[in-house]
């Protein structure tokens, strides 16, 4: 995002002159947010300060000073004239940051991201990478656009990297998304922002932002655990909680609807409206089926409580089933 | 307050000495009383509060804290929110200064519904008894906003319960005020006093009370909702019931931002009266203010959802709570421009109250400015729950609040109490109140902007210095906190000098037409309206005697 020439834009990043570095593709997008306003309130203040001192000044009140002149007491076009100007300029912050935001809050159109799933707790991080690696810290390649799909096992929680210029709440009951691409190799901290009790301020991970993906691959080779990667593991509990007998994984019709390529449809529902199968439909329709229905099916399906890690599990078998483009 | 008794204005005794005894304090349907008990716990209120943000600030001296245990902070900030929040800045300015003010200002004998004013005194009253109570039945540790589920997990004692009660009594204590005030208002002006004839003071406590009265009501529902959620489990914050915690967060800030509205808006009110009063000029652009206070009462409204930017939120959603959000900017920036053409081209006199408001000026410009970047998206994000949120809420409800409260009450101190405050103690405080405002609060937003989130009981080694600086400003601003609490109950021993009924010359009827401390039924013989800023009426006798009405006799 260019918002001026070479020096403004200098100007514009050197104001505020304390921010962490620039390590994610929207962080100088975010500076360049900053700057503007920083620069607006930075000589609005200076300008409100000034007139205060020159007018306390000029007119204190003294022996020659004791009667105050004539002078106006409104004025409509003064009036519209200050509230029309700060009116435009908190439209041009307006219009800049939510230019901004829409490019923090997706992926760069065209690219596919690759997915985290993000569990918070009580006063730590946990990372189910795609590659099914888990992980106490996130570990993601330079320059490919990375998609957090965050939950919480149990109160608010916030996942914030400084240096990305970005943050998002964990809610336990649903799935928040974050989406980022790293631009600066490193290892930089997390943070939790909200505040969750005792060890909140030591709830910390890092993310390490791989040179390439080969260091990548070789990180996430090394002391894998034998245990069963999350889809298998949803898929276990799929026939363990009697899921198979009602919704098929081969297409076939069944008393609910298959499984086999729902993620990522959108899906007509009885009463009218559409629902789009993803995370927080998914887990809906796990423990309060009765909700949202597909159209052409009954309400037959009991709520099936499950942990946390199971209804990830599930989410993630899911999601190996969809539909390859 | 024995001295005070000799200060008697006309018709035999003030309010202060009709009648003697606790008990005619305690049982006192009088505004003014009300008004003057009020006062007394709010400042209570305040220094417990501050000695809270003391224990903090010492804390955080050393990035590994120290001072006390996680736990242990983590219920120090939570009271230090919680009290001055709903026992300090919301009924601050409102409940004290209003209740004494607003019917004087209307000529009126009292407030449209006096033994209500007094139950909403003793609510408050409850409501801060159980706050303390939570104290000792082991603290609280939920942060002043109370978002559940950390709030209603099923390990938590009876703390939470508590509060919730306190924050629901204090709340209708907030609603029986707001109605008064709109009714006496309404009700109560004689007949010659229109609209905009109010003072500025009466417009921002009536668009005060608009938002108390439709606000505060979601605040006691989310009270009462959490309190059965906690007891009954209705699901309906809490996802193991199958409730939303989100949904908590939309109630809670659906009151608590136009809350902020609560605490500003009469803060301006005193603003306006003080600059004009000090300027010896009309205030500029009257129906604009006027106007704009209500303009900040409905637009306040619909901003909510700034404070969920990263919740989870749609979108969408946040496009549309950032443009609105901007949008209330411009009320408040209308009325700094006007203040500021008040002064121009006036005779500007540097007593106490006007030195707060120029140091207001500076501060809640800073305040609301800093609120630009917590609008904007891009922006919000990375700053959301950092200390630059804390310093910004910090600059609007401590820094422009509290300022503006202690120039209400220096401006309205020798109407209260029949006593002149020492000016130079009173212009030493100022000043230190100022500096050491800044100090604390200037560094916060750096280590905001570099990172550091809020509500850490330890912190990264690289904030050490910002930290600090914020500690040593702290301890500057109690001093000018204690030397201003010096010099106002100094001024009622025996060397404090008696006030004149209008030692300001202001136009307004508790000055023009009320003794100094007033009678108990206020007024002699109902007052007519004035036009309450035009001050070529008025005379100046002495320093000593104050001003007259040009026409006649001191009232």
């Amino acid at each position: 995002m260019t918002l001026a020439p070479g020096p403004l834009q200098a100007l514009l990043l050197a104001g505020p002159g304390y921010m962490p570095e620039r390590a994610s593709s929207v962080a100088a997008g975010v500076d360049h947010v900053f700057g503007f306003i920083f620069w607006v309130s930075a000589v609005s203040l200076a300008l409100i300060v000034a007139v205060t001192l020159v007018f306390v000044f000029r007119y204190r009140a003294r022996a020659s000073r004791q009667v105050p002149e004539a002078s106006p007491d409104h004025s409509t076009r003064l009036e519209l004239t200050w509230s029309g100007i700060p009116l435009l300029l908190v439209m041009v912050m307006f219009a800049l940051s939510t230019k901004v935001y829409l490019e923090m809050t997706s992926t760069p159109p065209g690219q596919a991201a690759t997915q985290v799933k993000v569990t918070a707790r009580k006063w730590s991080w946990w990372f189910d990478h795609a590659d099914g690696k888990g992980a106490k810290s996130l570990h993601v390649v330079l320059g490919k656009p990375v998609e957090l799909v965050l939950g919480s096992v149990d109160v608010v929680h916030s996942l914030y990297v400084p240096q990305f210029r970005l943050k998002q709440d964990a809610v336990p009951g649903r799935y928040t998304r974050m989406f980022f691409t790293p631009v600066m190799a490193g290892t930089f901290p997390i943070l939790c922002t909200e505040y969750c009790g005792t060890n909140h301020s030591q709830m910390l991970a890092d993310v390490v932002v791989h040179e390439d993906q080969a260091s990548y691959d070789a990180w996430a080779a090394e002391g894998r655990s034998p245990a069963l990667s999350l889809v298998d593991q949803g898929r276990k509990l799929f026939d363990e909680k009697g899921c198979s007998a009602c919704h098929s994984e081969d297409g076939s019709a069944g008393i609910g609807p298959t499984v086999k390529g729902l993620w990522g449809k959108s899906e007509k529902l009885v009463g009218g409206g559409t629902a789009t199968v993803d995370e927080n439909y998914v887990r809906e329709s796990i423990v309060a089926p009765a909700r949202r229905i597909v159209a052409g099916y009954d309400d037959l399906m009991p709520p099936i409580p499950l942990e946390e890690r199971d209804m990830l599990a599930v989410i993630a078998y899911l999601q190996s089933l969809k539909e390859k483009p | 307050m024995s001295a005070v008794e000799h200060g008697a204005g006309a018709g035999g005794g003030s309010y202060l000495t009709s009648e003697r005894g606790l008990r005619s304090w305690l049982l006192t349907v009088d505004h003014k009383r009300i008004g003057v008990m009020y006062l007394g716990v709010i400042v209570g209120t305040l220094i417990l509060g501050g000695v809270f943000a003391l224990a903090l600030r010492l804390h955080l001296w050393n990035p590994a804290g120290g001072l006390v245990s996680n736990d242990t902070y983590n219920k120090l900030f939570t009271l230090h929110g919680a009290v001055m929040v709903f026992l300090f800045v919301i009924p601050g300015i409102p409940s004290a200064l209003g209740n004494f003010v607003l019917p004087l200002q209307v000529g009126a004998k009292d407030v449209a519904f006096p033994r209500v004013n007094l139950l909403s005194f003793y609510l408050y009253l409850a409501g801060a008894v159980l706050f303390l109570v939570t104290l000792v039945v082991g603290g609280l540790d939920t942060g002043w906003t109370l978002y559940p589920p950390y709030s209603l997990e099923g390990s938590r004692g009876l703390g939470i319960l508590i509060a919730l009660v306190g924050v629901f009594l204090a709340g209708f204590s907030s609603i029986l005020t707001g109605v008064n005030f709109i009714a006496t208002i309404h009700k109560l002006r004689p007949p010659d006093m229109g609209w905009f004839d109010l003072p500025l003071f009466l417009w921002a406590l009536y668009a005060t009370a608009i938002i108390q009265i439709l606000a505060t009501p979601v605040l006691g529902i989310t009270a009462a909702l959490g309190f059965m959620e906690r007891i009954f489990h209705l699901g309906i914050f809490m996802p193991e019931y199958g409730g939303d915690p989100v949904l908590f967060q939309h109630f809670f800030w659906f009151y608590s931002h136009p809350a902020v509205y609560i605490m500003i808006l009469p803060a301006m009110g005193i603003v306006s009266e003080v600059v004009s009063v000090f300027s010896r000029k009309p205030i500029f652009g009257y129906r604009f203010i006027a106007m704009s206070s209500l303009a900040i009462a409905v637009i306040g409204f619909l901003v909510w959802g700034h404070h969920m930017f990263v919740s989870g939120q749609s979108r969408w959603a946040n496009v549309i709570f950032s443009f609105l959000t901007m949008l209330v900017a411009i009320p408040s920036a209308i009325k700094v421009f006007n203040w500021l053409a008040t002064m121009y081209k006036g005779v500007i006199i540097l007593k106490t109250p006007m030195l707060y408001v120029l140091s207001f000026f500076a501060i809640f410009g800073v305040g609301g400015l800093t609120g630009l970047f917590l609008g904007a998206l891009a922006t919000d994000i990375p700053l959301h729950d950092t200390y630059f949120v804390v310093a910004h809420f910090h600059f609007v409800m401590v820094g422009a609040v509290m300022i503006a409260f202690l120039a209400g009450v220096h401006y309205w101190w020798p109407k209260m109490t029949g006593r002149m405050y020492d000016e130079r103690l009173g212009t030493i405080s100022a000043v230190l109140v100022f500096l050491g405002f800044n100090l604390t609060f200037i560094p916060q937003f750096l280590s905001g902007i570099g990172g550091m989130p809020r509500r850490y009981a330890t912190y990264a080694a690289e904030f050490t210095t910002q930290n600090r600086v914020s500690t040593v400003g702290a301890f500057v601003l109690t001093a000018g906190l204690v030397i201003a609490l010096y010099g106002l109950l100094a001024s009622l021993g025996r060397s404090g000098r008696r006030a004149p009924a209008n030692p300001w010359g202001a136009a307004s009827l508790e000055w023009s037409a009320a003794a100094s401390p007033p009678s108990h039924h206020n007024f002699d013989t109902p007052p007519r309206g004035v036009r309450p800023y035009d001050f070529s009426v008025l005379r100046k006798v002495s320093e000593e005697a104050g001003w007259v009405n040009a026409g006649g006799e001191a009232p």
